[in-house]
């Protein structure tokens, strides 16, 4: 199996490139059958990764450290799903994943567009079997071949690192690298379109799905990532803006700039060249997401390989496909002239043009800082380095300035509001943001940026729900149907549009999580069992923590795991038990910390294990080593992040949801009829 | 390496602006502006570039932090004193059983030395959770953040440990592991 798995990655490399050749040549003279044979080689390639994957997959379960690559994240007591993830611990392993996800996208597009958008199908199967074969070559020829040999075949393998033995790690990569990967196809119709010159928006509405998968997955994987550095110790909090957190943030950036920038393609027949940019950049963005995540370039808590090699080679793929692009945008020029020019600045188009400069201006700013130090490295000769309060003043005025369009965009007319239209509009929700600041002013919180963060983020939610109410309300009446049911239509008539509202509310309920930060308390206090330690709450609760004592125990690839238990009370009330712990994995000489989470609604409780007076003799069960000194923390609305994912997840699948009967394209649609709130 | 880290990173930068500047050109010229459109359209537009161009170089030079090692930083505060109240970056090699703590003030003490030459060195205090990986019982680099105090202790906020082949191992060394 895993020989035949070696042996189908050799065989997909000529397939790629052949299927490549065949699909362009297919193409450029209008011949079927080679387009066909390249179609083919799309499956073909998508069976062989399969037992590639598999081929790597089996090497782990059976723990076959003749391997390299198993022999370095993977130990005989590792739990089964994290031998299966072994899939993509490794920078090896990632880009065969990558490439089998990247296929199975191929595969999708490939078969579901078989009978229809046949003018771009030849080109889109070309540049994804590129890219596709980019990946491959990359494998075999660049010293990362997942199926190296070791001389020897050692006893046990290294242990997969104790901070990926979590079961974010079976989810948050797989999440992200379908993110990366689904916008391979949105770019693929892009160059199509560039090469067959159909630049109408066509290439939009077919991939309109695709980009909102990709967006969909790439603001889930973010997500997930924030969920696992938050518990995970020495991550520093759920956003650190470390460099690889950066590298996964820039191409969610751009693609939300391009999914607000189509709709004034789609509507009003502008931005054209803006757009083959945003995708173009997008797509670059996630290639170099990939890489740096493995790369170990600039220094971060992900770095987990040190191969510098791939990354010049990735950049190089970068600079070809960028200069690629570039020219065959100019080539194409003139058929991407606009068709339309703005009216008004107050109007949709420019509010979304506003977006679309915010986005990018906070993708420029958090490339800059991440990348700061290699520049002033290579102008001085001195590294400097930007931290977190760099990326934090820069992005919290732009964030706020997208909640506040956010909030705009949606009632604002197309061309040209009108000012009974804004006033309107805008008149109740300015009020309901400036008595909610008002209303957290005097109930005793005094950080301003926060207060700003609260008053915008109930604007936005004010004018999501009147939006909600009107549209429920007119067709209630025009339909004479229940409200209940009038708004299950409401929303199932044109779910891009109220999906999309439903992704903002996740949306504001995240920026509220951030702005409530703020206010989290924390201390530090050194305990003997019985003892207790108090820790007010900014909302007036009071904790009551007693150290209760440690115990020990052997677990599953750990040699020792050392569990701290503390009485939690609330106000006098008991409310429970917390542990935080200390493990000794097998593998690995270090202790690690595992912290404990009481999550509420509103606040978290987060206890970590600091330090043990004694650690080997708690380890060993000693009674006189019991004296341990813990952090507490109560971490304001942290929680709200997570509901917020889950409501940006409903929201996106509603928009994702196919629709039975022909889709109605807002490209048939007349600009001129859309006056208040027209379909987006 | 490093050099060419520079060229490479750079590009990618510039490649990054080159977008910028070809948006703002498209905008001006067949893009949906034409000259006699709307001027206050340029304006704002210009006027959020120039906002966020000011909250880039503010953001820089207000919370820039110089990366040193423990030989730079001890000639930068020879030739000026001042350079005790800014806030730096320092790597260095952790000193072997070094570490002892206050408990009851919960501060943590250790030496770290430059890592080219070892009799240049200088003791740290920190006062927050080490991370795991930290260990005083073999060599280790680890990367601070704080200020260099004029009694010559380094007052630390941050404390990174640094080990690069703690994830992966070269074949040889997978031999080295099998033999002990």
């Amino acid at each position: 199996m895993i020989q035949l798995g070696e042996l189908a990655l050799h065989i997909a490399l000529p397939i790629s490139l052949m299927g490549a050749v065949f699909a362009f040549y297919g193409g450029a003279k209008r011949r079927g059958d080679w387009v066909l044979a390249g179609e083919l080689s799309v499956y073909a390639i998508f069976f062989l990764l399969l037992l590639t994957s598999a081929g790597i997959v089996v090497a782990f379960l059976t723990d076959r450290f003749d391997y390299w690559y198993v022999a370095n994240y993977s130990n005989r007591e590792l739990d089964t799903y994290f031998k299966v993830s072994g899939l993509w611990a490794g920078q090896r392993g990632s880009l065969v994943f990558w490439v089998l996800l990247l296929s199975l996208f191929s595969v999708i597009a490939t078969f579901s567009n078989r009978l229809k958008n046949r003018e771009f199908m030849p080109y889109v199967v070309g540049v994804l079997l590129t890219v596709t074969g980019f990946f491959l070559l990359v494998l075999l020829f660049a010293d990362v071949n997942p199926f190296e040999k070791l001389p020897f075949a050692p006893a046990d393998g290294r242990g997969l690192n104790p901070q990926l033995q979590n079961y974010w790690m079976t989810i948050h990569p797989p999440t992200l690298y379908l993110g990366f990967t689904a916008f391979t196809v949105p770019f693929a119709f892009a160059v199509s379109a560039l090469l067959n010159g159909r630049l109408d928006t066509r290439w939009i509405v077919i991939t309109r799905r695709w980009i909102l998968l990709s967006w969909f997955f790439l603001a889930n994987g973010i997500i997930f990532g924030m969920r696992w550095a938050y518990e995970e110790l020495g991550w520093g909090g759920f956003w650190f803006w470390d460099p690889v957190e950066n590298a996964s943030l820039l191409p969610w950036l751009t693609a939300t700039a391009f999914l607000h920038s189509i709709q004034i393609q789609e509507n009003r027949g502008m931005l054209k060249v803006w757009n083959m940019g945003l995708v173009v950049t997008t797509f670059l963005l996630t290639i170099f997401a990939t890489f740096l995540t493995r790369s170990g370039l600039i220094e971060s808590v992900h770095t987990f390989a040190e191969n510098t090699k791939i990354a010049f080679i990735f950049l190089g793929f970068m600079g070809v496909v960028a200069a690629a692009c570039i020219m065959l945008i100019v080539w194409r020029k003139p058929l991407l002239k606009s068709e339309n020019q703005i009216e008004s600045y107050l109007s949709r188009e420019s509010a979304f043009l506003f977006n679309n400069v915010l986005f990018l201006a906070a993708a420029f700013a958090v490339m800059f800082g991440t990348l700061f130090p290699l520049i002033t490295e290579g102008i001085t000769g001195q590294t400097i380095t930007v931290g977190p309060p760099y990326f934090n003043k820069i992005n919290l005025p732009l964030g706020l300035g997208l909640l506040a369009l956010m909030g705009i965009g949606p009632v604002i007319g197309w061309r040209r509001a009108s000012r009974r239209n804004l006033v309107k509009n805008f008149r109740m929700p300015i009020v309901v943001g400036l008595l909610v600041a008002l209303g957290f002013y005097l109930a005793g919180a005094r950080h301003g940026m926060a207060l700003v963060t609260f008053g915008l983020s109930a604007f936005v939610m004010t004018i999501i729900i009147v939006e909600f109410v009107k549209g429920t309300k007119a067709r209630s009446r025009i339909e004479g149907e229940g409200h209940v049911v009038a708004f299950l239509h409401l929303v199932g008539r044109n779910r891009r549009r109220w999906g999309g509202y439903i992704v903002h509310v996740g949306v504001v309920l995240v920026f509220t999580a951030f702005a409530g930060s703020a206010f989290d308390r924390e201390l530090i206090t050194t305990l003997e069992p019985g003892e207790s330690v108090t820790i007010e709450s900014p909302l007036g609760h009071e904790y009551e923590l007693t150290y209760q004592g440690l115990s020990s125990e052997r677990g599953n690839n750990l040699a020792a795991k050392t569990t701290a238990l503390m009485d939690v009370s609330q106000d006098g009330k008991p409310i429970g038990t917390m542990t935080a712990e200390k493990r000794l994995y097998l593998t690995w000489e270090a202790p690690v910390t595992e912290v404990g989470i009481r999550s509420k609604f509103l606040e978290d409780l987060y206890l970590i294990l600091e330090s043990v007076s004694d650690l080997n003799g708690a380890f060993l069960n000693d009674a006189k080593a019991q004296r341990a000194t813990f952090e507490v923390q109560v971490n304001m609305l942290v929680g709200w992040i997570w509901y917020g994912g889950l409501v940006i997840t409903l929201g996106g699948l509603i928009t994702m949801w196919p629709s039975r009967g022909p889709q109605t394209s807002s490209t048939q649609e007349d600009p001129r009829r859309s006056s208040a709130s027209p379909t987006i | 390496m490093e050099e060419y880290n520079f060229a490479l990173w750079s590009s990618v930068l510039i490649l990054h602006c080159s977008y910028m500047i070809a948006f703002a050109v498209h905008l001006l010229g067949s893009g949906p502006f034409t000259m006699k459109s709307n001027f206050r359209f340029l304006g704002a537009i210009g006027g959020v570039s120039l906002v966020v161009g000011y909250l880039i170089w503010t953001g820089v030079t207000e919370t820039m932090t110089y990366y040193l090692t423990p030989i730079e930083l001890i000639n930068r505060v020879e030739e000026d004193p001042t350079f005790h109240q800014v806030g730096v970056k320092v790597s260095g090699r952790l000193e072997k059983g070094s570490w002892s703590r206050d408990s009851d003030e919960l501060l943590h003490y250790f030496t770290v030395a430059d890592l080219e030459d070892e009799s240049v060195r200088f003791s740290v205090e920190y006062r927050d959770i080490l991370p795991d990986t930290f260990n005083d019982q073999e060599l280790q680099d680890v990367v601070l953040e704080g200020r260099f105090r004029e009694d010559g202790v380094f007052d630390a906020t941050v404390v990174l440990t640094k080990c690069g082949s703690r994830y992966e191992a070269t074949p040889e060394e997978l031999v080295e592991d099998y033999i002990e």
